[in-house]
């Protein structure tokens, strides 16, 4: 089997038995390269350079030059820019080869495809997509221009292969995390042992923590957990060897080269070690919003600049290696203490007697600027993963909204052509100015119901954009709000999603602009 | 004759409440409420409603629209040939969409309209082909009205069908065919029976129909009713309309396989919503090329669209060509929209 017969057994289960199986037979048969291609690609690791959706946009428009809104409203309809080019141009009546590998030599026309000069890459793309099949189109422009998905998790591909090596999937996790190199004794490679070296420089999977259930009072005892507030940050390793200091994410990403000041000063403790913790934006003291740090990420170049305007912290939680010894089997307590041996910044701690305390602790969280508690049980080794019981969140409730529906959009991959992409506004003396763009939170009957009065009141279409009647309210949970010159409403939510729909109210008992100042206002 | 320059007339064909109406003729196309007389393109529900005194349709459809609307008060016409409804000459062409399914011309001697109900130009051996027809006015569906909905012919998704159905044989799984139980079911059956021996099961409500289709002599393939034959794991493929997806019908199979045959199968996303595992694009409807063919070659100068993608079929006309294009509501297209 190649890529492409794996992706037609994908696709057509919804099973994620059947989907696993699917990946186990294809990695234990399939060619080194191409398998370990896919598994690359199927676990969602990031390709360097790649076909910008631009790029395939300008193949769609080239195609229909003289009318390129046929190529939007197509695109509306499929919800796919790839699936679209490749139902518009691929040659249909070819059967997908599903046997000869594919991806190596993909990988080669996607390179010579982003040699080409710009002038020719249309019509580059376009020849190459016609001579294929229509799955093959498909699948060859999703993996050139990345963000390939097809219902399988990283998990769902790390889980088929710790079948297919007999490895434990907590050994396969912690080998793959330090990223995947495609040649062909990957497999072998990963059957491997791991040398102690290997061990210690590699970040170890993060533990993850349940929401606390409503019934805590009476089915968990309060004192039985370390309490902390959970910072509304990013959650990174940081690990020193003897011979290097790295900064891990938890999407398994390297963003050493993002914080040099944390590596910096990282490099003046003493000791090996690995550290859990969270990187935060502080500055004299106070600790900056997540919108500080955000203008921190994903930056080609820190600048001294932007290091002296957003200064970055570790502010640490656990350590689960130390001195070359592993430990991540102690109970949490202990490792807690052993935090005192480095002198790094710790988030503070307590172990609380009663519920009561608890709440009244998480009452504060906000004017700390953090995002709720984490509860943290006293004797539980660090096990990656989210095993029930050991951590739980207990995140302050959002702050919520009543929003008018303005703008609908069709959604993509299982939602294409449904219209569950919305913006919302509040009110503007009597004008609605949009202050949030929310995609989830409904159920599908819901979906349904609203994506059919969505086109019976449409006033105006823009390309795949509907514009309707501003009659439908919808409540609103946001995690944070902020300031935002860029927004027309002047402020940007932080993670805004839909609680429910308010069929109760009509557009003119929806929240202002005003409402949200207040709550800036009140914000530390 | 065709005549031009009719700009300055009335239109002889109108939008009211109860349906598109030609005035003259006193008689409504496909109406959406009772009236006195309804001429009728085809018997699907949304363009054959129940109420009216009297009916006309094309010959082969007589018995689907008889049991359909449980009236004896239809008159059918043969393919082609025209008659008189207060002056108003009107004929009934094929349109290759089902059994008995028509285009309607009316024509008051001056200007000239077709009205195609639901139409396909690709081959169906349970039908008559479709008839171009030459007019002043078309008013057409557009369903599938953009560049993205191109139909595959037969003789490809035919072997693709009898592949999926041997492998759930292999997977001892009972392979389950939706489709809508008028049309598209007997459209499978005779392409099975024109090229295997092999026999399906079906559902109660394509069982039905298939009596007027073998009244037609329409070649459909062995069938017997899913609910008589044994419980269990089945070989036979089963046609099924899809409003039987997660309900009890499919219980008596073990373990099913879910595909589906229809023109929205073409995208992805839609197919992986409705849950279906594996898609088949059949469509009883005309795909892009069909309609701009038919346009073509109806050298109509206004064309009206109904239902559907009519935004996109009259802007590129307008925009492409000299035909003045306009979109018009209907309560056509509901089945289709519901059935998504």
């Amino acid at each position: 089997m190649n890529f492409v017969g794996l992706f037609q057994a994908l696709d057509a289960s919804q099973s994620t038995l059947a989907k696993r199986d699917a990946l186990v037979e294809f990695i234990a048969t399939a060619d080194a390269i191409e398998s370990g291609r896919a598994v690359s690609l199927l676990s969602g690791r990031k390709q360097s350079r790649r076909l910008k959706p631009a790029h395939l946009r300008a193949v769609g428009f080239d195609l229909y030059a003289q009318t390129p809104w046929l190529f939007e409203d197509c695109y509306a309809a499929v919800g796919d820019l790839s699936e679209t080019l490749a139902i518009l141009l691929a040659d249909a009546t070819r059967e997908a080869n599903i046997r000869t590998p594919v991806l190596e030599k993909w990988s080669e026309t996607q390179a010579t495809l982003l040699k080409a000069h710009p002038d020719e890459l249309t019509a580059l793309i376009r020849s190459t997509v016609s001579e294929m099949s229509r799955d093959e189109a498909f699948l060859f422009l999703k993996t050139a221009s990345g963000g390939f998905r097809v219902g399988v998790s990283r998990g769902l591909v790390h889980e088929a292969l710790s079948r297919v090596t007999e490895i434990s999937r907590d050994v396969i996790d912690e080998r793959l995390m330090d990223g995947f190199e495609v040649e062909p004794a990957w497999l072998e490679r990963l059957k491997k042992p791991v040398t102690e070296a290997e061990q210690h420089a590699r970040p170890c999977p993060f533990v993850l923590a349940h929401p606390l259930p409503d019934s805590h009072e009476e089915t968990l005892s309060a004192d039985d957990f370390i309490v902390e507030f959970k910072w509304d940050g990013i959650r990174a390793q940081l690990i020193k060897t003897d011979q290097i200091i790295r900064l891990w994410s938890r999407g398994d990403h390297d963003i050493t080269a993002q914080f040099p000041e944390l590596i910096e000063l990282a490099a003046t403790w003493p000791g090996q070690f690995t550290l859990d913790g969270e990187i935060l934006v502080m500055r004299d003291q106070r600790m900056g919003s997540f919108q500080d740090l955000q203008t921190r990420l994903n930056r080609k170049r820190v600048t001294a600049k932007l290091r002296a305007s957003h200064p970055a912290h570790f502010r640490a939680y656990d350590l689960l290696k130390y001195a070359g010894e592993d430990f991540r089997e102690r109970p949490l307590i202990e490792r807690k203490e052993c935090l005192n041996h480095i002198n790094v910044d710790q988030s503070p701690w307590s172990v609380q007697s009663s519920w009561a305390a608890i709440a009244d602790l998480r009452q504060e969280a906000r004017t700390h600027g953090a995002e709720g508690l984490m509860l943290k049980s006293k004797c539980a080794p660090y096990v990656g993963g989210r095993k029930t019981g050991l951590w739980w969140k207990w995140k302050l409730d959002p702050m919520t909204a009543d929003l008018v529906l303005i703008y609908a959009q069709a959604g993509h991959g299982r939602r294409a052509s449904l219209h569950t992409d919305y913006t919302l506004a509040a009110w503007s003396a009597d004008a609605l100015v949009p202050v949030a763009k929310a995609y989830s939170g409904l159920t599908d009957s819901e979906l349904k119901e609203i994506d059919q009065w969505i086109k019976a009141h449409t006033r105006d279409k823009f390309g795949p954009v509907r514009q309707v009647e501003p009659q439908l309210v919808f409540e609103i949970g946001f995690e944070g709000i902020a300031r935002s010159p860029r927004h027309k409403s002047g402020v940007a939510l932080r993670f805004p999603r839909i609680m429910r729909w308010r069929t109760d109210l009509k557009a003119e008992d929806a929240d202002s602009i005003g409402y949200f100042n207040r709550l800036l206002d009140a914000a530390p | 004759m065709v005549s031009k320059n009719v700009s300055t007339r009335e239109p002889l064909i109108k939008r009211t409440p109860r349906g598109l109406y030609c005035p003259p003729a006193d008689a409504y196309i496909d109406p959406w409420r009772p009236v006195n007389t309804a001429l009728i393109t085809h018997a699907h529900a949304d363009h054959a409603r129940t109420g009216s005194d009297h009916y006309h349709c094309a010959a082969p459809g007589r018995g689907l629209l008889a049991s359909r609307l449980g009236t004896q008060a239809i008159t059918p016409h043969t393919y082609g040939q025209p008659f008189d409804l207060n002056g108003i000459e009107i004929t009934f062409f094929p349109a290759g969409h089902v059994l008995g399914s028509a285009q309607i011309r009316l024509s008051d001697g001056q200007q000239t309209w077709v009205i195609t109900g639901d139409y396909k130009r690709d081959a169906d051996p349970t039908c008559a082909p479709f008839q171009p027809v030459e007019c002043d006015v078309l008013i057409t569906e557009a369903t599938f009205a953009l560049p993205i909905y191109r139909w595959p012919s037969m003789d490809e998704i035919m072997p693709r069908i009898f592949h999926w159905w041997d492998a759930n044989i292999r997977a001892n799984r009972t392979p389950v065919l939706l489709c809508y139980s008028l049309g598209k079911a007997q459209r499978l059956m005779t392409e099975i029976g024109l090229r295997s021996n092999r026999g399906v099961r079906i559902h109660g409500a394509v069982d039905t129909l298939n009596t007027y289709y073998a009244e037609a002599d329409i070649p459909l393939c062995p069938a017997e009713r899913a609910a008589d034959g044994p419980s269990g794991p089945s070989r036979e493929l089963i046609l099924a309309p899809p409003q039987v997806a997660g309900s009890r019908f499919l219980k008596r199979f073990g373990a099913t396989e879910l595909a589906m045959a229809s023109g929205w199968m073409q995208v992805r996303g839609i197919r992986r919503r409705a849950a279906i595992n594996q898609g088949f694009v059949v469509s009883d409807h005309a795909d892009w090329d069909g309609l701009l063919r038919t346009i073509s070659q109806s050298k109509a100068h206004t064309v009206y669209a109904t239902h559907g993608e009519t935004r996109v079929l009259t802007r590129y006309l307008n925009e492409t060509s000299n035909i003045k294009a306009t979109r018009l509501e209907t309560a056509f297209g509901i089945e289709e929209e519901r059935d998504q």
